[in-house]
């Protein structure tokens, strides 16, 4: 835990130093972030609101990270989450039960996903197509149906009565209920999908057999583990989370499919946060609240004359500085034992037959 | 569809195209020492926000070209150091690279600078040959029609090839990049070379985003590159790292984003959204039937060191 945090104060660190080239006061600016998400309940409920999807993407990247499949598709996988769900919650009687309306709304966005994230599985599987490549044009190619359905078009799932093109709002029963101002239960489902996806990890056969291809596809192979049904399981249910993220969005927030709101990095920011959280999933939690303070904070930042994209640049530095931070972790790792410096996802059949550590 | 508009179409593509080419080609030389670097479409929009501040301002192609190539380097660095140096999983050093070259791109460009907001008139992005050659039918627009750029772009193709085949440093790289402990034994500085090579491809990915600011798009705004770092990304793999079918294809790629554009003269109605998919669905199928194939797959493999972080200590 202790490199990670050392890593988020180094990045603030250099984001002060950037502010102050760029002649801004850095302590006044992280002092606004402060007030803007965390200080008071009102602040940190808007905070909670953004770290929901965020909690949820997290652990879409977390769970496949961890067996080193790079699931980069997040952003897509939630754009069809949100397409499908809206569409369920527009199709279906608005007078069905709120439970079994949430429940169908919910699980409908899950499947999207788990469907999108799918059509880099398969490829990925059997015939070791680059998950990296494939499942980020899926994302441009989710982007641009998306686009399509509100703007490019008079889909079911646009409001033909409004000005500006944007989603039919989706019937009350299908609306997350609210806790507190904006803040919506969703934030709790992330929360419980983040214990259970830790306990799964953790405890379950599936879960041991998924650290351990992470860790050494080799000696999984050995053990007789099926690794192309993990990659499909893995990516599926990594898939599912992102697009439940997209459909808690919908439900909980956008009310209806507003591309402009989700289409604001949520699936790559999820990338952040299980990076920053080292894939565990209870890690996850806190982080993307961390981010989503630091998100929240931008147009604060904008009331006193600084530009908002300072919160991109401050993400990208703790993402550096968190990957540099990794040397120190690894290495205190390899005094007790031998490192394992297994190669990525890309390697070429064979290669793992000939690495270059011992 | 006349000729006019194919003739037009291929001009335009070759033109789209080259931004493409020169992330590939140095990603290419990258991949080659064994170092994979996933953050092209973060250098591409370091270089793109340097390269067109740079160009609005002095006028001069060639200095915001360098720039922004800088640009590009300066960012591959952080790479070489997280990647070589460091040996952290090179997946999740390239990802950070794009994230701070989309942050700090994005950063620079809202700084409030006015000169963003101008297009590149007065720029000397002029085509290098005479009025005379580029009226001829054909192949006038198609071979002659072009600035500088594009035909320095052949060259480095075909210098990037004639380097890495026929060259003594060429096979040093292609040896670190396949057997880096063997390359360590024969006297070759691994780590420099990989240095050297990331480097490289941050100067191809960052004047490929200076060009496409200044010449192919004429606009800078957040996040302006779309995608194209990847796609350059997925034709390293495509290409099978070599750089002649680098070059063809960047140029069918380039078309493809022009599609839109052609469709248009053609007279044929598509929806633009399913037009701005082209480019990636084709990517994504590529990949695809490029790994179904093993025999292919075989004869274009990766270097057997690509990704792997080398350590002299743990040979």
């Amino acid at each position: 835990m202790g490199v990670p945090v050392a890593s988020l104060a180094v990045a603030l660190l250099v984001g002060a130093v950037i502010l102050a080239v760029a002649g801004n006061s850095a302590f006044e600016a992280y002092r606004t972030m402060f007030d803007a998400s965390l200080n008071g309940w009102t602040a940190f409920s808007r905070t909670l609101t953004l770290a929901t999807p965020l909690i949820l993407t997290g652990l879409a990247a977390a769970v496949a990270f961890r067996m080193k499949i790079y699931n980069i598709g997040g952003e897509g996988q939630l754009y069809l989450g949100a397409i499908v769900s809206s569409w369920l919650a527009l199709a279906l009687p608005a007078d069905l039960p709120k439970p079994l309306m949430l429940l169908v709304f919910l699980v409908g966005g899950a499947l999207a996903g788990a469907f999108w994230a799918s059509l880099a599985a398969i490829p990925r599987a059997y015939l070791n197509a680059d998950e990296i490549i494939t499942t980020l044009m899926l994302n441009f190619i989710a982007l641009s149906l998306m686009n399509y359905l509100i703007f490019g078009s008079m889909t079911f799932w646009r409001d033909p009565s409004r000005q500006v093109p944007g989603g039919k709002k989706i019937p009350e029963s299908a609306q997350l209920p609210a806790l507190s101002g904006r803040l919506h239960a969703g934030i709790i489902i992330a929360i419980v999908c983040a214990v259970v996806l830790w306990w799964v990890l953790r405890q379950t056969s599936w879960g041991f057999q998924l650290r351990t291809i992470g860790d050494s596809p080799a000696a999984a192979r050995y053990a007789g583990m099926s690794v192309s049904l993990k990659v499909l399981s893995v990516l599926a249910i990594s898939g599912a989370l992102a697009g439940l993220a997209g459909a808690i969005e919908v439900s909980g927030v956008t009310k209806g499919l507003e591309p402009r709101s989700l289409a604001t990095d949520i699936g790559f920011t999820g990338i952040i946060v299980a990076v920053i959280a080292r894939t565990n999933p209870l890690g996850v939690v806190p982080v993307a609240v961390f981010l989503a303070a630091i998100a929240t904070s931008g147009t604060a930042l904008q009331g006193i004359g600084i530009q908002v994209e300072v919160v991109f640049l401050l993400q990208g530095l703790i993402f550096l500085s968190v990957t540099a931070g990794e040397f120190f972790v690894t290495n205190r790792v390899s005094l007790s034992r031998p490192a394992s410096t297994s190669a990525s996802g890309t390697s070429t059949p064979g290669s793992d037959t000939a690495p270059v550590v011992s | 569809m006349n000729d006019t508009v194919l003739v037009l179409s291929i001009a335009s593509a070759i033109v789209a195209g080259t931004p493409i080419l020169l992330a590939a080609l140095g990603e290419i030389i990258t991949e080659r020492s064994g170092v994979m670097n996933l953050g092209v479409e973060g250098m591409m929009l370091v270089g793109g926000v340097v390269g067109f501040w740079a160009g609005v301002n002095t006028g001069s192609l060639t200095l915001a070209l360098f720039l922004g190539g800088m640009a590009g380097v300066a960012l591959a660095l952080v790479h070489a150091v997280l990647a070589v140096s460091l040996r952290v999983d090179q997946t999740v050093s390239g990802l950070s690279l794009v994230i701070v070259g989309g942050g700090l791109s994005a950063f620079l460009g809202s700084s409030g600078d006015p000169s963003l907001l101008q297009s590149p008139n007065g720029l000397d992005v002029n085509p290098l040959f005479p009025q005379s050659l580029r009226d001829l039918p054909a192949v006038g627009p198609i071979v002659f029609g072009h600035d500088i750029v594009v035909y320095l772009a052949m060259l480095a193709t075909v210098g990037a090839a004639y380097f890495l085949y026929r060259t003594p440093s060429g096979l040093s790289l292609r040896a670190v990049g396949e057997d880096p402990a063997a390359a360590d034994a024969a006297g070759l500085n691994v780590v420099r070379i990989r240095y050297l090579a990331t480097a490289v491809g941050g100067l191809g990915a960052g004047v490929g985003g200076a060009y496409l600011t200044l010449a192919v798009l004429g606009t800078w705004q957040n996040g302006v590159t779309a995608g194209l770092g990847w796609i350059a990304v997925a034709l390293v793999i495509l290409a099978g790292w070599r750089p002649g079918l680098a070059l063809l294809g960047a140029y069918v790629f380039g078309g493809l984003r022009g599609l839109s554009f052609t469709l248009q003269l053609a007279e044929v109605d598509v929806p633009s959204d399913f037009l701005a998919m082209i480019p990636f669905v084709a990517a994504f199928i590529v990949v695809v039937a490029v790994s179904a194939n093993p025999k292919r797959a075989r004869r274009v493999a990766a270097p057997a060191a690509l990704a792997q972080p080398y350590s002299r200590e743990a040979r």
